[in-house]
């Protein structure tokens, strides 16, 4: 068995990686905050400030836009993804108002689906927005998704995903995994199954933002978990399953000699901006937090530069934590045997995990790197 | 100087069964790409925008 958990890789073995160095220029995407709020308070959540509604004006939006419509002239199709707090909560014509500046555009939203009723689902077709769902599958592995009372979520949950179910609205879904766990993919796989969506993402929980839990999960129990949903995914392929399937297509790409080519030559600067304008760079979960030494992260405001600037001085001159983060990458390249699968740990990871950017290995990306290749692999090898 | 060797590569060379799962993998995408506007000459993901929000960590994501 060859794992970074229990073995080695080594400077020789990685420095043949070539993807990912620097910021591009101009993003493939951009994410957008119309409000902090969330009508939902669950236990593993990471924003600091969802039970408060600060909305995102007009001219934020369109101010973002301006840019966004000329980068979406030059690529084949360009994503504007609306994520919150809870994107919903803005209301369909609070929505409706911060997309019509952008042209060109697929929105996107994530959503908890509490919200969705048939109103919303005309809203959904009226504009050609994609649908994330957000559920962690049967009624007690989704009972973290709680109300601020304390209530349990998933009624409401599931009527509003019904409600896109009758509408014959696709949806992607994400699952969040605490404790994974042989046992656990089998029974959420099938759960997926039934739910009808046409892709699933898993995220491991992560220790990030204010959610302070431990996620130090054991090694075996979390490659027994992959495994298992590796072997769930072959038994019935109809999901698109994230995970499994970009484990799948970098082993392929390993034997054919071609797992170099995989990785993106550069990073892409993934900007979010905030409710107020201000844009973070690469890591969402960063936006909204302040550090006595990085400040808020954020590398601009829109409302006072126009985002291509902010993007292109981030990726011509990084500096600060994007800086210490790019070093980090560096790192990871030179001392990661799974670097060409990973691209180097996500900066929110290093940042809440180690303190700064500049660190390697984190809980993610063993949890959802390392171990996830493991895991498929081991099933691979015992089928 | 030796060639630098690859941990990870050599694992997947010696995982009996793995070429067979990637075989049925690729099967998978090619139906999926023979269903929808892609090219079913291409075995390949959907395309990352359909599923964008579900997508958005995976910083090393297929170039298109």
């Amino acid at each position: 068995m060859s794992s970074r958990d229990g073995s080695a890789g080594g400077a020789a073995a990685t420095a043949r990686w070539t993807g990912m160095r620097g910021l591009a220029q101009v993003p493939s995407y951009v994410i957008l905050q119309p409000t902090t709020l969330c009508n939902l308070d669950c236990a593993y959540c990471y924003l600091p400030f969802r039970a408060a509604d600060r909305r995102m004006p007009v001219e934020v939006a369109a101010a973002v836009a301006a840019t966004v419509n000329k980068w979406a002239e030059r690529a084949p199709r360009y994503s504007v993804v609306w994520h919150g707090g809870e994107p919903l909560t803005a209301g369909r014509a609070g929505l409706a108002a911060l997309m019509a500046p952008f042209r060109g555009v697929e929105h996107h939203v994530q959503t908890n689906a509490t919200l969705i009723d048939d109103d919303w689902c005309d809203f959904f077709t009226a504009h050609g927005v994609r649908v994330g769902v957000s559920i962690d599958g049967p009624s007690d592995l989704t009972g973290q998704r709680v109300d601020r009372g304390g209530r349990p979520a998933y009624d409401r949950i599931m009527r509003g995903i019904a409600a896109l179910r009758r509408r014959a609205i696709p949806f992607a879904a994400l699952c969040v995994v605490t404790e994974p766990r042989p046992g656990l993919a089998v029974r959420l796989y099938d759960f997926f199954l039934e739910l009808g969506c046409y892709a699933l993402g898993i995220n491991v929980e992560e220790h990030e933002g204010v959610n302070t839990r431990s996620t130090a999960y054991p090694e075996q129990s979390v490659r027994a978990f992959w495994a298992e949903l590796a072997g769930a995914w072959r038994a019935a392929p109809r999901i698109e399953l994230r995970e499994i399937e970009w484990a799948l297509r970098y082993a392929g790409a390993t034997l054919a000699g071609a797992a170099d080519e995989l990785l993106p030559r550069q990073h892409d600067p993934v900007p979010t901006i905030g409710y107020d304008g201000r844009v973070v760079l690469l890591s969402p979960e960063l936006a909204g937090f302040t550090d006595p030494g990085y400040g808020d992260f954020a590398s601009g405001n829109v409302r006072e530069t126009p985002l291509y600037e902010i993007v292109a001085a981030a990726a011509a001159h990084p500096g600060g934590w994007v800086a210490e983060y790019l070093a980090g990458v560096e790192a990871c390249r030179t001392s990661c045997p799974y670097f060409g699968f990973c691209g180097g740990a996500h900066a929110a990871n290093r940042y809440f995990e180690h303190g700064r950017f500049d660190g390697t290995e984190t809980d993610h990306c063993r949890n959802s790197k390392i171990r996830l290749l493991e895991g498929v692999l081991d099933h691979a090898g015992a089928n | 100087m030796p060639e630098p060797t690859d941990p990870i590569a050599e694992r997947m060379r010696g995982t009996t069964g793995l070429g067979r799962l990637l075989a049925e993998a690729d099967s998978v995408w090619r139906s999926r790409a023979e269903a929808g506007d892609a090219d079913p000459e291409v075995a390949a993901w959907r395309p990352f925008e359909d599923a964008f929000p579900t997508f958005y960590q995976f910083t090393n994501r297929p170039p298109r």
